[in-house]
């Protein structure tokens, strides 16, 4: 699912809200079958290292790490054992391309390949969704192509993506096109101008 | 996770190695200073002869005119004259043991021409003296009762005396020269380590004195008196006593003589208190003591009172440890402005550890983890920075020392011990977490949101 919409329309703070980084006070949100509202910090956390995956545009990842210890990340706050974080690192580098690199730092690395590495870091622990703010927005065309292709492929493995673009022509490669304009929510996807959700 | 923070609070330290020094730097500066005078203070509260000091009870007797002063201070209290010292020792009390002091100087000579006369200072007391302050002997031993009737020509020197005359062989037996009169080795005594020299009432870093005679030969030999003399305003000219008219000192009511007397329990004390009172009554009829009893400043005072008014009184020492401690505020402020700033730089990796997951407290936990390492090795450095602290202060003390001061005779007081270690490590951990307490709940509270936003 692709999120549009001009700047300052409430992407980011969609993005913030569905990422659990940050609350809210009215309507409910129900993640996984579970409602969120009202959880302490402890649980928002525990929810969203398990539940969601988070791509960047600028891939933030720590420079002073191996893609390995990159990948880690998440897997380390999860509790698993080291053999299975081992597993599940080296499958998602492999998934990525860049099970051969894994020791190099990100900064050896293009930028479309840290983007790849961020993408493994999101699905290592096999998340319910990936939320990614504007994935391609600091890549040129052909690796743009390239993440775009990956994160179609993950997809279609039957891993959600929620992704927040600028670009129509990546929105328009998503099944379902949600826009976001003064407020107002609309579903594009079938060149309908539904408003599905209408500010309070 | 504890080895997972471990290794991430060890990476941060090794990332800004400048920062990190900077910082255990400031802690060890200030802690060491602090120690250091901490340390000393420490050690001069040290009562001496703890196991028995209760016992040990300095006499004060006031046998001042009818119109002197008030003393309201037991320090500004004279002590004993000489007939009163001879009296009290005579009568039969329910003290363990009485003994008394006063000092006197002299030049210590031997036979050995390539020793140069040792001009020294010398305690005149009783035999007693010894076994009242457990005085541990190297060699040989103290005189008998005997020889301090007798006036005997004795001497008991202590180990850097032995070592400065003899060598440090066993001079028991020896004989030696007090200015013209010859006397004989009868004891040497091993390092005698006193917190404070207390049986003088100087109460100064200990320093025993470099020998002792009996005070019977010091009077026989008329050595001189190196003591302050509290006299009646009718004895004018009191400082001639120091070298002259003994005879006239011994008659005088000027007070002079340090009395000791070993008490055990509350009922030999008031025992010996009505011993002395039922003293001061018989002595009236020969006009001393004019005073009425109820009206005079006697005071019967025990080791531990004395040091712990000493103390109290000592403010050089607790200015010292104000100022210390202070500069230790400060350096933790500068500590905590460096890891406050070096915290924040890191909002952005907190924040993306936050969105992966990792929960405040496990944020918390990494950052304490690489506070109390901060701390710790504050602590390493504050101990050695301490230990230098003290030996320079130890030179201080030994350059203001006559030369029969060794560095060795002082080490006891300027010596870090487990204790004082223990408590540099714990100040320094504990000070540290609480300064960084503010810095570490700051970057808890970093909104990952925001910092992930801004690219």
């Amino acid at each position: 699912m692709s999120v549009t919409g001009p700047s300052g329309s409430g992407k980011t703070t969609f993005l913030n809200l569905a990422g659990l980084l940050e609350t809210f006070e009215e309507g409910d949100y129900f993640l996984d079958g579970k409602n969120v509202k009202g959880l302490n910090d402890n649980q928002l956390s525990q929810m969203r290292n398990e539940k969601i995956g988070f791509i960047f545009q600028s891939f933030n990842l720590l420079p002073d790490l191996p893609l390995f210890d990159n990948v880690d990340v998440p897997l380390r706050y999860r509790g698993f054992n080291r053999k299975e974080r081992k597993e599940r690192i080296e499958n998602a580098l492999e998934i990525v391309g860049l099970s051969s690199r894994m020791q190099h730092l990100p900064t050896q690395l293009s930028g479309g390949q840290q983007q790849r590495v961020a993408i493994a870091r999101a699905i290592a622990g096999e998340p319910c969704f990936l939320l990614a703010d504007e994935p391609t927005g600091n890549l040129d065309s052909l690796m743009a192509q390239q993440v775009m292709d990956l994160l179609e492929d993950i997809n279609s493995k039957g891993t959600t993506i929620i992704m927040v673009t600028h670009d129509d022509q990546l929105a328009k490669r998503a099944h379902r096109n949600i826009h976001i304009f003064d407020g107002q929510v609309s579903d594009l996807t079938n060149d309908s101008s539904d408003i599905l959700i209408k500010k309070a | 996770m504890f080895s997972y923070n471990l290794q991430l609070a060890i990476k941060s330290l090794k990332d800004r190695p400048s920062l990190t020094l900077l910082m255990v730097a400031a802690i060890a500066i200030g802690l060491g200073l602090y120690m250091t005078v901490l340390t000393m203070a420490t050690l001069s509260e040290n009562v001496p002869l703890s196991y028995k000091s209760k016992n040990l009870y300095l006499i004060q007797l006031d046998n001042r005119e009818v119109d002197a002063q008030e003393v309201d201070l037991q320090a500004r209290m004279i002590d004993f004259t000489y007939k009163d010292t001879m009296n009290l020792m005579a009568l039969d009390t329910s003290a363990k043991a009485q003994t008394f002091a006063w000092s006197t100087l002299g030049i210590l000579n031997v036979e050995d021409q390539n020793i140069h006369p040792l001009r020294s200072r010398l305690a005149a007391t009783t035999n007693d003296f010894f076994t009242m302050f457990d005085t541990p002997f190297l060699y040989g031993g103290y005189w008998s009762k005997e020889e301090d009737q007798n006036g005997a020509s004795v001497i008991v020197l202590s180990k850097a005396t032995n070592e400065y005359l003899f060598g440090g062989i066993d001079s028991v037996g020896k004989q030696l020269r007090i200015d013209i009169r010859v006397v004989t080795v009868v004891g040497v005594l091993d390092y005698w380590y006193l917190s404070q020299k207390f049986y003088d009432r100087s109460y100064s870093a200990a320093r025993p004195d470099q020998a002792f005679l009996p005070s019977s030969f010091a009077f026989e030999s008329d050595l001189p008196r190196n003591a302050r003399f509290d006299c009646w305003s009718t004895e004018t000219n009191s400082r001639q006593f120091r070298n002259s008219n003994l005879e006239q000192l011994q008659n005088s009511e000027c007070a002079w003589i340090t009395y000791w007397a070993e008490i055990e329990g509350e009922s030999n004390l008031e025992d010996y208190k009505s011993t002395v009172n039922q003293y001061i009554e018989s002595q009236k009829a020969f006009g001393r003591f004019p005073r009425e009893v109820a009206k005079m400043n006697d005071y019967y005072t025990n080791i531990n009172d004395q040091i712990s008014y000493e103390n109290g009184r000592n403010g050089m020492i607790t200015y010292l440890a104000i100022v210390a401690y202070m500069f230790f505020a400060v350096c933790l402020v500068n500590a905590v402005s460096i890891l406050l700033a070096k915290f924040m730089r890191r909002s952005k990796e907190v924040s993306l550890r936050r969105a992966l997951g990792a929960k405040k407290w496990v944020i918390m936990y990494q950052h304490l983890l690489e506070v109390i390492i901060i701390g710790f090795m504050g602590g390493v450095v504050g101990v050695i920075v301490t230990y230098f602290g003290l030996q320079g202060m130890m030179r201080i003390s030994l350059y203001s020392s006559d030369y029969t001061i060794m560095a060795r005779d002082l080490l006891p007081y300027y010596q870090l011990n487990w204790a004082m270690i223990a408590t540099a490590f714990l100040v320094a951990i504990c000070s540290t977490i609480i300064v960084a307490l503010y810095p570490i709940w700051r970057i808890c509270n970093v909104s990952p949101a925001s910092q992930l936003k801004a690219q």
